[in-house]
């Protein structure tokens, strides 16, 4: 024990702390301890991040989880979730020799087969498919035979088949449960093979498809895509204009900070969606302009986030100590003001991303903003809303996306948040 | 030059500086933070603005070498004389100079220079450290800005150096460690650095230990006073804490409401005192002793408002000695005894 | 004084919750608070004096828990209320004083409504006319005039905010205020001021206070008794002359040292070595061996109790004969 001694006494650097030992424990560890520490928000936190990295990877990859081109008619229309089309399959009279669709192929001087199908239905894209396929196949073959047949369509599966009875064509290609219902009303007619087109649908439509046939769930999966890309690049736009803004705004102050301040107020004060729709309409529709539509709707978020908090860190003991050793302005905004407000830039950040899909879709629902072709669950909405009697699955599907998607990004953005606050951490 | 019957008064037995020139002059200082601004409000007031007047006409010096005291109770504007002597604000009226140099005629640019020369270490250490710099970057900082002749290496090799030199070994562990990860006391330390590494002249102490935890407080006084001898530094000690100003300071001022009362060699202040409301301080300071226990009741009344101070002597409303005339006519500053002066009409009755 | 115990607290234990694990900010500890005294709680920051105070009214929430310990407030066990009757009695029979006076008082509510309400609440049958006159006596007594009772906190300056926070102990006539750091954040005169009134209320109520304090002067200024809390340990405990006259503790020899005394001459402040252990990991044995001068084997592997050394003065040191043989009675037990 010394009294005012000649040796300054030695000060160890924290080794026996738990927080260094806390260091030399694994992330992963840290990250299940810190479970008890935080409670729910932990759980909020891990639970909608594992939804955040999912939603990000089926964007960047939707091919590889989306059985079906999302633009493409693969099948019946208002097929219900998880039904399996009826696989079609030929039908042709007790006398004819043909079995498989190839049989029917003719060379150019012979008369092309017709070949019955019922409107609607998916057997017409399924025998158009299979046709081309082997038409291909077998164009270069010797022989000159070709595939090319006329297709009939009638209303129903008795016309159809009736036509085959009568003679007017010379095969059908119904669903097989359809001819398995109606054949002992048909004694002429038997089954042949099923037609190699439906090996497209074999998958099956795990969310129904839609009014012209095309797979919701494959819609779903692209449509993250979309809904992705605008609400990163909007939320990053406006950061990209709103952070600089309000840190200079709240460093430089005077009639500049009010002069911006008036400005961002009213554009805050505007109501978002009827902004973003007039900008829309007066862009055009296409992607670029709703990303520009919607960061100009979240610019003042981050103007005044920035600048709150520029002005109270401004006024932190260590921005004077910053002064006081001689700082210019610049460095002191640059390397002591700027690092303490970003954290909180991060976390609304997330909220963000999630409010302009949000607004994203609305446009696309209100049919501004994006192209028709391309797939958006805000055009899938507007479009099941015709539907919802029948087909509850077209809207249902895209809306429960759309808030899933939405709450793992608040839910992540409001967890960071509460974890992140500077107030809780403490030595 | 003064004449030197400051010499041995000032002197700690065994300090080797007994230089007594003035490396701070502060002559008539005040500083007034005005309450409202705008057209509006001085139409409403009639032209009167109102202010705090937190330092009101204040005027002492500080030699070179010595820890001078500067003491007094919340509202006394001591923390904010701390600043105007560095020019961390701007006077309202008067000036501050710093070694021959008036402050006030120095361009913005001359001024940010000169701060390599005068240094500040705030109460507290937390928030006076960037929580997103490292240790190592927060020393740096300033030696980057102002010993532009060093290269990185050697500006690395000084800040492990002036490290070491507060007792934080070893220091290229504490280097890279941030804020949160180390003590209160060790903060204190790296805060002492950052104003150490341009080799100051001066350094503003304001309450520089009172966050710290008692065992922890005479570590750094004791580092402080080291540190002085070291890089022949002198301190402006700002405290309310008059039981350790004791331990360090050679003169000392007390302030209250924005105007001295009483300044002068610590010794003499502590047991020549020669004003009465310094005397109410020393009196009110707790002893850890119980055989010694406060007799002397206190003046009565709190510190009055700072916008509107009584009139005359600020201190007459709660003065046991005050007559009528305290309560109009302002006591000057002057000196009762050698060295020692104080403001009070009627000091010579606390004459011993 | 009276030997009379107004609280008995029996070996306390408050654990809190951390990223680390669990951390005992109170350890085991065990005090007795006499009727009608002023006994000192003093301790360096985080050796769990606050969270022993707010301990005895049960205020704890979230992380921090009570786990083990009985606490004997006149006659009964707090422990084993429920935790809604509580409120019944912090306020009523417990009062307690908090250091920052800025943020225990509701700024939107007068200080008149502050006693009324705390009054009508406790005394439902107490009239709006009588409670204000109670209100105003009180304030009056703790030197506030009573024309003041009709204005908001922040029209007060510190010293009277603290003077308002006892005045609600004294309006249900409390027989215990606890004081947890309140003069930290007033300036020395004002402190001594309150100081002195805390012992007016003393003698004039018979009130008993418990001083939390790291400011070992303050406790010298007015306490009868002093208590030296030191990592979640009790160490010393005795008559605030006998204590300060003859620390039997090593921490409390060291930490009475340490302390600056405006009275004394020529000192050079005296330091101790180290600092205060991290509770996550106490060391084993007795906590302050790490630091202390006399430490022998013993005190690296067993944790002292603390027991009378003489009189009325304990500590937890295996320094002393009477420590060792209550250690050596439970060995034959």
């Amino acid at each position: 024990m010394d009294n005012i001694g000649e040796h300054p006494p030695e000060i160890t650097p924290p080794t026996e702390t738990w927080e260094v030992e806390l260091q030399k424990v694994s992330i992963v560890r840290r990250i299940l301890n810190s479970r008890k520490w935080y409670g729910a928000d932990w759980w909020f936190v891990a639970v909608s991040s594992v939804l955040v990295v999912i939603f990000i990877i089926i964007a960047i990859f939707p091919s590889l989880f989306a059985p079906y081109d999302p633009s493409a008619l693969v099948g019946p229309s208002f097929l219900a979730p998880g039904a399996y089309p009826p696989v079609p399959e030929l039908i042709v009279s007790n006398t004819s020799s043909a079995n498989s669709l190839k049989d029917l192929a003719v060379t150019s001087d012979q008369p092309r087969p017709t070949i019955s199908v019922v409107q609607g239905g998916n057997s017409a894209g399924a025998l158009n498919d299979a046709a081309k396929e082997i038409d291909n196949q077998i164009k270069n073959e010797s022989g000159g035979l070709r595939l090319r047949p006329v297709i009939d369509r009638y209303a129903t599966v008795e016309e159809a088949l009736q036509a085959v009875v009568d003679g007017k064509d010379t095969a059908a290609v119904v669903g097989s449960d359809e001819f398995v219902r109606l054949k002992a009303q048909y004694p002429t007619l038997r089954e042949g093979e099923s037609i190699a087109g439906g090996a497209k649908t074999a998958g099956g439509f795990l969310l129904g498809t839609n009014d012209i046939g095309q797979d919701v769930w494959s819609r779903l999966l692209w449509g993250t895509r979309v809904a992705l890309i605008i609400g990163f690049s909007s939320s990053l736009l406006s950061l990209i204009i709103g952070v600089p803004l309000g840190l200079m705004a709240a460093f430089i102050g005077g009639s500049f900070d009010r002069l911006m301040s008036l400005l961002m107020d009213s554009m805050y004060a505007f109501p978002g969606l009827i902004l973003a729709i007039a900008i829309t309409a007066v862009l055009g529709p296409s992607v670029i302009n709703v990303i520009v539509a919607i960061a100009v709707l979240y610019i003042p978020t981050y103007y005044r986030m920035v600048r709150g908090q520029t002005l109270a860190v401004k006024e932190d003991v260590y921005v004077e100590a910053a002064r006081s050793i001689g700082a210019r302005s610049r460095e002191i905004l640059q390397r002591y003001i700027f690092p303490n407000v970003i954290p909180s830039v991060a976390i609304i950040f997330s909220v963000n991303v999630a409010d302009a899909i949000l607004t994203g879709a609305g446009l696309a629902f209100l049919g501004l903003g994006l192209p028709p072709t391309i797939p958006d669950w805000g055009i899938d909405l507007a479009r099941g809303q015709r539907f919802i009697q029948n087909a509850w699955w077209l809207i249902t599907f895209p809306g429960l996306t759309i808030l899933l998607v939405v709450l793992a990004f608040t839910l992540m953005g409001e967890g960071l948040m509460e974890i992140f606050n500077p107030k809780l951490r403490e030595r | 030059m003064h004449e030197s019957t400051t010499m041995g008064i000032n002197a700690i037995p065994g300090d080797k500086s007994t230089n007594t020139e003035e490396l701070v002059q502060v002559e008539h200082l005040r500083k007034y933070f005005p309450l409202q601004s705008g057209l509006f409000a001085t139409l409403l007031t009639r032209g009167q603005i109102q202010a705090v007047k937190a330092v009101d006409d204040v005027s002492f010096n500080i030699h070179k070498g010595e820890v001078f005291g500067l003491a007094g109770e919340s509202g006394s504007g001591k923390s904010t004389v701390g600043r105007l002597v560095l020019r961390l604000l701007e006077p309202t009226t008067g000036k501050v100079i710093f070694d021959g140099i008036d402050l006030s005629s120095l361009s913005s640019e001359e001024m940010r220079r000169m701060r390599s020369r005068m240094q500040i270490v705030f109460q507290d250490p937390l928030a006076s450290l960037n929580p997103r710099m490292t240790l190592g970057m927060a020393i740096d900082h300033p030696a980057r800005i102002h010993l532009t002749d060093l290269s990185p290496d050697q500006r690395r090799k000084r800040v492990i150096d002036i490290l070491s030199a507060v007792g934080m070994n070893p220091a290229n562990v504490f280097y890279d460690l941030y804020p949160h990860q180390i003590s209160g006391g060790q903060r204190q330390r790296v805060v002492l650095a950052r104003a150490l590494v341009t080799n100051p002249a001066l350094i503003v102490a304001d309450e520089p230990i009172a966050m710290a935890d008692v065992s922890v407080r005479a570590l750094l006084l004791d580092l402080m006073m080291r540190l002085k001898k070291e890089f022949d530094l002198t301190y402006l000690f700002i405290t309310h804490d008059l039981a350790t100003a004791k331990y360090v300071c050679n003169r000392i001022a007390i302030m209250y409401l924005g105007k001295l009362c009483e300044v002068g060699p610590l010794a003499d202040v502590y047991q020549h005192t020669i004003h009465p409301y310094t005397r109410a301080l020393l009196e009110a300071v707790p002893v850890p002793d119980p055989t010694r226990r406060r007799k002397e009741p206190m003046p009565p009344g709190e510190i009055p408002n700072a916008i509107n101070p009584p009139p005359g002597c600020h201190f007459h409303p709660r003065c046991p000695m005050a007559r009528t005339n305290c309560s109009v006519d302002e006591p000057t500053l002057r000196e009762l005894r050698p060295n020692h002066s104080t403001a009070c009409h009627y000091a010579e009755e606390l004459l011993k | 004084m009276h030997d009379d115990i107004l609280y008995s607290i029996r070996k306390l234990v408050v654990e809190y919750t951390t990223r680390a694990g669990a951390v005992k900010a109170v350890d085991d500890v065990s005090l007795d608070i006499r009727r009608g005294e002023i006994i000192g709680l003093v301790g360096e920051s985080g050796c769990g004096k606050s969270t022993l105070g707010k301990a005895l009214m049960r205020l704890h929430t979230g992380p921090a828990k009570i786990t083990e310990g009985e606490l004997w407030f006149d006659g009964r066990d707090l422990m084993t209320l429920p935790i809604e009757e509580m409120p019944e009695i912090r306020g009523a029979e417990i009062g307690m004083v908090f250091q920052d006076p800025m943020t225990s008082l509701n700024p939107v509510q007068r200080i008149l409504d502050h006693l009324t309400e705390t009054i009508q609440t406790h005394e439902p049958e107490v009239s709006d006319a009588d409670a204000r006159t109670r209100a105003e006596e009180l304030i009056e007594r703790l030197g506030i005039r009573k024309e003041r009772i009709t204005e908001y906190p922040h029209q007060m300056s510190g010293g009277m905010r603290q003077r308002v926070m006892i005045s609600l102990a004294l309006a249900l006539r409390a027989k215990l205020v606890i004081a947890d750091e309140p003069t930290t954040s007033l300036d020395v005169i004002v402190e001594a001021k309150f100081l002195d009134l805390l012992k007016e209320l003393q003698k004039e109520f018979g009130l008993t206070i418990l001083l939390i304090t790291h400011n070992i002067g303050v406790v010298a200024e007015i306490s009868d008794r002093i208590a030296v809390m030191y990592a979640a340990k009790m160490m010393e405990v005795g008559d605030v002359n006998d204590v300060f006259a003859q620390p039997k503790h090593p921490y409390t020899q060291g930490l009475l040292r340490s302390v600056p005394n405006i009275l004394l001459d020529g000192a050079e402040l005296y330091k101790m070595a180290g600092a205060p252990p991290d509770l996550s990991h106490p060391p084993s044995g007795c906590r302050f061996h790490t630091r202390c001068p006399f430490v022998m084997d013993i005190c690296r592997e067993e944790v002292p109790p603390l027991e009378a050394i003489e009189g009325a003065q304990s500590a937890a040191c295996w320094l002393y004969p009477s420590v060792m043989a209550k250690r050596l009675e439970k060995e034959h037990a």
